[in-house]
């Protein structure tokens, strides 16, 4: 390929930055989580009930060897809670700074790419009063993406 | 040269230099005559001076060489150690391990001259060379403005010949001719000093031949030397016609000299020949000696860890240890090849006699092999508390109080990673002894005490636990007096107060910002106390315990896990849920009937060989459904902590198991009660509990 064609296909990225993203199902909604940030995705598994932690951590698990927190992102969001299927499933989530998360999802559905025109900025302010777990929505087709803020999600303040 | 890879040895093993200085230093206070430990004083920074040198620490390498240049004449006689010394020599330690922490910090020694303690240490030398403390004529003092100075002038002297020279000179004189010693001044501002000492050389080589060179010729061609060098010289015409040949070339400044009869080996110390190595470093930036190099090295370091931390953690392993893990290593192997050859050989023979021996060996080795690399991760606490002796030193002299330091079991042996954290905590504590527990002289011969008063810190290891004990002869803890501050602080009202036990008043003292200091000073007293210290070894799994007894002293107890990784638990069960407690905190375990359980203010205790034992139902401070109705006999597993026992109600016991402890994770939080989690040998995740925090 010569410097040109390199060139020519950085400023195409650039231009266009294209995003991985997994689809999953939690409840109704479809939400897109930046694939950067998954390090695995496990079947359910027996977790480990921990007394007196945050309401919104179903416990521990044994992921080959480590033990990795795993978080119900139903009840952190607010929702009802999970009732675990076949079609249930924890997604590793994996930060630098604090190790390892695991969090449960209804559903995997697929894995899309989002340019970032594709991507619309969430500018509607949670109503609720509470913090938003979404930075975006994505449009993939018809269908509609919430993206998920995996700070927010991680962050301790807003539920504790 | 890139010489970053070597940085954490650097580091590593100036500590320890670092450290015998300031034991030698302390040892030296009081023997100032010891020879021995003059001669290991000299050693340590003599190495400390190369290895800085090597590592291009200029700041560094000139404040050893300094040093080393006072002990060198401690050593041959001409300055009496006294207290104005040690003292100058602790600073100069506390300034190299400045420098020592910027290169830990940044891999860079930082800015800071030093110059005021520069001018100290010269200053003792030239006292011991008989000159008015100012005068910098002192071999070591920074030549900065008086290059010309009369100091300077005589380096022909200092040269010391390899055998080889001295053979050639020898030769020389014998054949008749007479041999000069000359040194030749360049002025300051020359800009070609090669070239100028290229022309005196040739000019004086019409006289004869010039036998050795300081710098070496090669040096000097590469011009790598200051403002002066050195020659002998062989000729038959007289020093003067000599002198003037050199002078006559421009920009030298002056040329000295004599004619030299005596060759016998001197026996200069070999740091002499290091001065005029060691002075460049005080230059003037446009001329460029010696340093050249240096530099040159110290750029890669630099930039190849951009003020990133220059240190990891490491662990130094005796070279046994790791034998023994390499055998282990090797049988492990072996075993694994026995299983392989017999799965291959004999297909479904799984139940066979030579299988279930290989397992067995496979587990002795693990065991082994587990128990090497705990070793490993050991080291003895004397790194941390080594630097107490000289701390307590200091205290001495601040707070204007006599006393000595007593210290036992520094070779008790730690995990690493407590060791790290264990040393501040310590240090608090000493500190808090030093100044709250001793009173001051006067006071304690009232007292009808010894008037030096003793701080001590005995360490050794009790079961799976280390013990750390440190106290003082000292005042004690007054309980009224805590009571009432406490009071005053409206931590407790004055009922409260009176149903408190002393332990539990002095309890209070562990209370965040809670401070007995009448005064702050720099020691303490600024309410960051015994709350931190407490809650710095709690992180570390451990606990500490307060005796005392007022007009007495008081001790302080730190108990310690001898390591975080792995622990011998009781696994319990409670409902469906599998718990671990560690084997070292449990006291016994007790079937108790139900009928059994007796109530004091509402609460359950059980009534054990004399002394009643408040009980926990685990189930409920697990939040687990209670029993619909108990069964007739309860298993109570009994934990203790210090003198306290709780008895905690499970469901079943499991037996005995060694588990190795893993983290929770940074994510969830506010649970003291568990400490961890382990994995079992099915695969299931079973919590720890941490029941100190019960009692």
């Amino acid at each position: 390929m010569s410097n040109n064609q390199i060139a020519e296909k950085e400023s195409q990225n650039s231009e266009k930055e294209v995003k991985q993203y997994i689809v999953v199902q939690i409840g109704s909604e479809k939400y897109g989580i930046d694939i950067s940030y998954v390090d695995n995705i496990v079947r359910m598994q027996k977790i480990t009930r921990v007394p007196k932690a945050q309401v919104y951590f179903k416990g521990i698990i044994n992921l080959r060897g480590e033990i990795v927190p795993v978080m119900s992102l139903r009840l952190k969001m607010g929702l009802e809670d999970d009732n675990f299927t076949s079609a249930s499933r924890i997604i590793i989530l994996k930060f630098e700074d604090k190790g390892s998360l695991g969090v449960i999802v209804d559903e995997v559905c697929e894995v899309v790419n989002l340019s970032d025109d594709q991507i619309e900025n969430n500018n509607i302010s949670s109503s609720h009063g509470k913090d938003s777990f979404i930075n975006g929505i994505g449009s993939n087709g018809e269908q509609l993406i919430s993206l998920l803020e995996l700070g927010a999600i991680v962050d301790e303040k807003d539920n504790a | 040269m890139d010489v970053s890879q070597y940085l954490e040895i650097f580091i590593d093993e100036s500590g320890e230099h670092l450290q015998t200085l300031s034991d030698c230093i302390m040892e030296l206070e009081k023997e100032p005559d010891n020879k021995d430990v003059i001669n290991e004083i000299f050693r340590a920074a003599h190495s400390l001076k190369g290895m800085a040198g090597t590592m291009g620490f200029k700041r560094m390498q000139h404040l050893t060489h300094d040093m080393e240049n006072v002990f060198q004449e401690v050593r041959s006689e001409k300055i009496h150690v006294d207290s104005q010394m040690i003292d100058l020599l602790f600073k100069c330690l506390d300034a190299i391990d400045g420098y020592l922490e910027n290169i830990k910090a940044s891999s860079d020694e930082g800015e800071e001259d030093n110059e005021v303690i520069i001018k100290e240490l010269n200053n003792f030398l030239a006292k011991a060379n008989g000159e008015a403390p100012a005068e910098p004529a002192a071999p070591a003092e920074p030549a900065k403005e008086e290059v010309a100075d009369d100091g300077n002038h005589r380096l022909y002297k200092e040269i010391e010949l390899t055998d080889q020279e001295r053979e050639a000179v020898v030769a020389a004189k014998d054949s008749g001719m007479h041999i000069y010693g000359v040194t030749v001044l360049i002025q300051k501002d020359c800009l070609l000093k090669a070239a100028r000492a290229f022309l005196v050389f040739r000019e004086v080589e019409a006289f004869g031949e010039i036998l050795v060179y300081r710098p070496s010729s090669q040096d000097v061609e590469d011009e790598k030397f200051d403002l002066e060098f050195s020659f002998y010289i062989s000729s038959s015409e007289s020093f003067e016609k000599i002198q003037k040949a050199a002078k006559n070339v421009s920009e030298i400044e002056d040329v000295v000299g004599e004619e030299l009869t005596d060759f016998a080996p001197k026996v200069v110390e070999e740091e002499k020949k290091e001065e005029p190595e060691a002075k460049p470093a005080e230059t003037k930036p446009e001329t460029k000696p010696a340093p050249k190099a240096p530099e040159k090295k110290s750029a890669p370091v630099k930039k190849a860890s951009a003020g990133k931390p220059a240190t990891s953690r490491t662990v130094r392993v005796d070279i046994e240890k790791l034998d023994a893990l390499m055998n282990q290593v090797s049988e492990l192997i072996i075993a694994k090849n026995s299983l392989v050859s017999i799965s291959s050989t004999e297909e479904g023979g799984f139940n066979n006699q030579g299988f279930h021996e290989q397992i067995e060996y496979l587990e002795r080795i693990t065991t082994s092999l587990h128990e090497s690399v705990m070793k490993v991760r050991m080291v003895p606490i004397e790194s941390v508390v080594n630097k107490f002796p000289r701390m307590i030193r200091d205290l001495s002299r601040t707070l204007n109080k006599k006393m000595e330091l007593v210290m036992t079991g520094e070779d008790t042996e730690l995990d690493r990673t407590v060791v790290d954290q264990i040393g501040d905590p310590l240090q608090h504590l000493l500190r808090n002894s030093a100044d709250h527990g001793l009173e001051d002289t006067e006071v304690r011969l009232q007292r009808g005490k010894p008037e030096v008063g003793t701080i001590f810190l005995n360490a050794y290891q009790e079961g799976n636990n280390v013990i750390i004990q440190v106290g003082d002869d000292g005042n004690g803890i007054d309980i009224e007096a805590v009571k009432g501050k406490a009071i005053e602080r409206n931590i407790i009202t004055p009922e409260q107060a009176e149903a408190m036990s002393e332990k539990e008043i002095i309890n209070l003292l562990f209370m965040p910002s809670f401070s007995m200091a009448k005064k702050i000073t720099d020691i303490s007293g600024r309410g960051v106390g015994l709350d931190v210290v407490k809650s710095n070894i709690e992180q570390l799994g451990g606990d500490v315990e307060v005796k005392t007894k007022l007009g007495e002293g008081t001790t302080f107890t730190v108990r310690l896990p001898l390591t975080l990784a792995i622990i011998q638990a009781l696994m319990v069960e409670v409902r469906d849920e599998k718990y671990a407690i560690a084997l070292g905190s449990i006291a016994n375990i007790e079937s108790v009937p139900a009928k059994d359980i007796k109530y004091v203010e509402a609460k359950e205790v059980i009534h054990l060989r004399g002394s009643v034992i408040p009980l926990i139902r685990l189930d409920k401070l697990l939040d687990l459904p209670p029993h619909e109705e108990d069964p007739e006999n309860l298993t109570v597993v009994i934990v203790k902590r210090g003198d306290s026992q709780v008895g905690l109600v499970v469901d079943d016991l499991m037996g005995q198991q060694e588990i190795v402890i893993k983290s929770l994770g940074k994510y969830i939080n506010g649970n003291k009660l568990i400490s961890g989690a382990t994995i079992l040998g099915d695969g299931e995740v079973a919590l720890i509990l941490d029941v100190n925090t019960l009692m």
